[in-house]
Parts: C-alpha cells; structure tokens; sequence
C-alpha cells in the first residue's frame, strides 16, 4: 500500500523549548531570520487563570495544496505518498505560491532565491530516518510515520486520542499535520488564513479561461464556415450538373 | 497563343521572406507544444493536465522542457534580429508601413472592413461592398499588428522569465518578483492573442483565400484575384508596370 505520511503534534507535551526549530535550522542550514518551522505561542485567559497553548507548526502537506496548484512551472509538486515538495532547479522565486499557503510556511530563500518550506525532512525519511524535529523533540510532542501502516506510532495515536486539524469552514485544504489538544478547541491565532494570491495570479485566473473560451469559440465559428461553405459549393455543383443535364 | 485558363502569376514575394514565414510558423508551433507544457499548476494551467504531464515525462524533466522551450525561442529572436537588420529597407519598412495599424481611424476602417468580411462569411452582409483594399485587407492588418506587438511582449517577457530568475536577486527587490509574475501574464496573454488571430489567418489560408497560401508557398499569385481581393495594390502595381 502507498504510504501516507502525517505529522502529529501534541500540544499537550509541547514545553516550548524549540529544540525542534533549531534541529530544523541545523537540518536545512536556514539563514539568519528564517526558520521552516515553529512554535506558536497563544495566551489566553480561563476561569481567571492565565493559560498558553503551544503549537509547533510548519508546511501541513495538504492534500489539495493551493501552493502546488498556484505554482507555474511545476516546482512546487506533492509526492505519492503525501510530502509537498520544491524542484530547486525550477523554482523562479516568483513567490505565487507563497500567499496562498494558508499556514504561512513558504518564504523566499535569500540565499538560493527559491522558495524554502518544511519537506518533513524528505531525505532523511527517504533513508528510513524520522524528521530532525522529531528526532530531537524532547517531550515527545512531535509523532511523524506513516499512517497508512496499521502499525505504526501514528495509526495507533490516531486511534487513541481525538486528534484536530488546523482548518475552518472557509479552508479546509486536507492537511496532513494532526494536533492533540486535551479537548480544548483550536484558537483563532493558529487558524488557516484565507489564502491571498498576487494580483497578476488573479488576473491568470481571469485570462486563462477567456483565451480558451475565445480560442475555442473562434474554432467553432471558423469551423462552421467551412461547414457552410462546404455546403454551399455542394450545392452550387448539383446545380450547375442538374442544369447540364437538362 | 497563350492558355486563356491558365492564371497569370506575378510574383509579389521574395524567396527569403517565404522562408522566414514558414519558419516562423514551425517555430511558434513547437514554442506552443513546449510552453504549454511547462505551465503546470491548476490554477495557471492553460492545457489540460495530460499534456505538461507528457510534455516532462518525454523531456525528462520540466527543467529540460523549459531549456528547450527558452533556447527555441532565442534562435527564433536571434533569427528574427538578423531577418530585420539585413532586410531593413527592402523587406521589413515596406511590409511594416502596408500592414501597421497605428490610428484610430485606421483601426474603425479596417475593423469595419473585418466585420464585414466576417460577417460575409457566414451568408450575412452580402449586399455591403468591402471598401478596395491595398496589399493587406483589415483584418490581414488588424492581425498583423496583433502579432507585431504580441511578438515584442512575447520576446522580452519570455527573455525576463528565463534570465531573471538566474541573474537578479529575487529577495532584495520584491519588484523583481512583481515584475516576473506580470511578464508570465503579458507571456499568456500574448499566446492567446496570437492564436486567436492564428485560427481566422489559417482558415483563410486554406479555405478562402487558397491563392494567398500558394504565394506563401511559391511567391507567386493570380493577377485575376489581385484584382479582386487587393484592389488598391493592383492599381499600384499596374502603375508600376508589374501586371
């Protein structure tokens, strides 16, 4: 059976050490001021006491991912079994994808000029290694497998626990990032934005179907000329051979 | 004693200027097959999803169907370049002046003339004389300054989205990126103007107007439909001394 990868983050477990960030960091050479993932802080008031959740996030491998669907020259692509990943060689840096993600996880590489996002560490699990942010998670907040496998960690926790995804009535994209959160709802802050898209993707959009409605209408109307035409001289020579014979 | 059903041929096109069209016309084909392949994401994708899918699995890659997509197209600029530099006067100038449409007037004439045509076409307007036209009718005009203008956007757009990305520094100028993304707009836009005008040159080709595909193939054409279609250009050409 294919695999399916999934990422799973108890917030529960979660102590905000963000030895997750910088084992990414290390992982992927990030530079100064970017990171492919984090962890988000919400702070909120209950009965009285002060409360913080923490949300370790990062590229949720959507399963109908609007930046695959935005990019132009095919860079951006979702593998078989679930990872979202970037062709380097390909990638303008045209950043259409960017606004669309609505985790806010694709930024601009200052340095390669191409577009940077969490790969679940793909060559490491390519190797049969988990993601350096697992790997060096130390409460255990962070679960990665394939859920696919009836046995695996994440199966098995799935099945367990009541599980969430970041998504809302207006996105809903199929991510592949599951959160535990002892019950307690999912906080406005960490909510998928709407995705935004550049003003010259919009107008893609718009173009798009135009020239091929008006591409294809020209077809036709040329097409039923030549029908007509055709016709016309059929008829114009079963004249002239009736008046012949005559 | 000369064959009354033989047509008188005059040439009207030189040789190279015949094999510029044709080569041009190979090279848009193939700029066509290769650029829509490359544009690959739903929601900017022009084809549907089969053709990028084949078009990068029979080139190994979409980074070699973009390579030959963007070499085609420098051979088609560079040929295009030394077409005109070396014909400037003789061919371009002449050809430019018939067939650019820069006015207002200009432009109601010919896509008054257009309409008319177009509308012909179709069994209406019979009664509606077409005004005489010279050596390009209006809508021959209207769609060659199309494709004029198309072709520059499509050139410079086309240099932009392959240079850019390998000489300019995308995150220190978010104006690089703003301007990459318009030029991938001007480069769609452009393509469907092109074809849309493509389908109308290339019915009349072979439907109407056979004998303006024979001149694109041989240089040669019937006086007898000169004197029909180009009225204008007839009577010059009959000044000059040439029919």
């Amino acid at each position: 059976m294919t695999k399916k990868y999934v990422m799973l983050a108890d917030t529960t477990r979660c102590i905000n050490c963000k030895a997750c960030v910088v084992a990414c960091r290390a992982e992927w050479d990030t530079p100064i001021g970017h990171t492919r993932d984090w962890v988000k802080e919400v702070e909120f008031v209950e009965e009285g006491k002060p409360q913080v959740m923490l949300f370790p996030g990062r590229c949720q491998h959507c399963d109908d991912s609007p930046c695959v669907e935005a990019c132009p020259s095919g860079a951006a692509y979702k593998r078989e079994d679930g990872i979202v990943l970037l062709d380097h060689d390909i990638c303008s840096g045209c950043e259409l994808c960017v606004g669309t993600c609505p985790y806010e996880a694709r930024w601009l590489n200052p340095e390669s000029n191409t577009i940077s996002k969490c790969t679940f560490c793909q060559p490491r699990v390519d190797e049969g290694l988990e993601p350096a942010c697992v790997n060096t998670c130390v409460g255990r907040a962070l679960i990665f497998g394939d859920m696919n496998d009836p046995d695996s960690e994440v199966s098995r926790l799935l099945k367990e626990k009541e599980w969430q995804q970041l998504v809302t009535d207006e996105v809903s994209v199929g991510p592949n990032h599951y959160y535990y959160t002892a019950g307690q709802s999912i906080p406005d802050e960490v909510k998928p934005k709407v995705p935004e898209r550049h003003l010259a993707g919009k107008t893609m959009e718009i173009i798009n179907p135009i020239g091929a409605i008006g591409i294809a209408g020209m077809a036709l109307a040329f097409l039923g000329a030549g029908v007509m035409k055709f016709i016309g001289r059929r008829n114009e020579v079963s004249t002239s051979e009736n008046k012949e014979e005559k | 004693m000369s064959d009354t059903n033989t047509p008188r041929m005059i040439l009207v096109r030189e040789k190279k200027s015949v094999y510029m069209h044709w080569f041009n016309a190979g090279i848009r084909l193939l700029l066509l097959l290769t650029g829509f392949g490359i544009i690959s994401g739903e929601l900017v994708r022009i084809v549907p999803a089969f053709w990028p899918e084949f078009m990068q699995g029979l080139f190994g890659g979409n980074d070699n169907l973009i390579l030959t997509h963007s070499v085609l197209a420098m051979i088609w600029i560079v040929v295009f370049v030394l077409f005109i530099l070396f014909n400037l006067t003789n061919i371009v100038l002449p050809f430019l002046k018939n067939v650019l449409v820069l006015t207002p007037s200009a432009a109601i004439r010919d896509v008054k003339s257009m309409i008319i045509n177009l509308f012909q076409l179709f069994g209406l307007m019979k009664e509606v004389q077409i005004p005489p036209q010279g050596r390009y009718n209006g809508a021959q005009r209207l769609l060659g300054t199309m494709i004029i203008f198309c072709s520059f956007a499509l050139a410079f757009s086309g240099l932009y989205l392959f240079f850019g990305p390998q000489f300019l520094n995308f995150s220190e100028n978010s104006l690089y990126g703003a301007i990459f993304r318009w030029a991938l707009v001007a480069h769609i836009t452009s393509v469907f103007l092109v074809l849309t005008g493509i389908v109308a040159h290339v019915y009349f080709a072979i439907v109407e107007e056979p004998e303006c595909l024979e001149a694109m193939k041989s240089g040669y054409i019937d006086v007898e439909f000169l004197k029909h279609h180009n009225k204008l250009w007839y009577e010059e050409l009959k000044q000059e001394g040439k029919v």
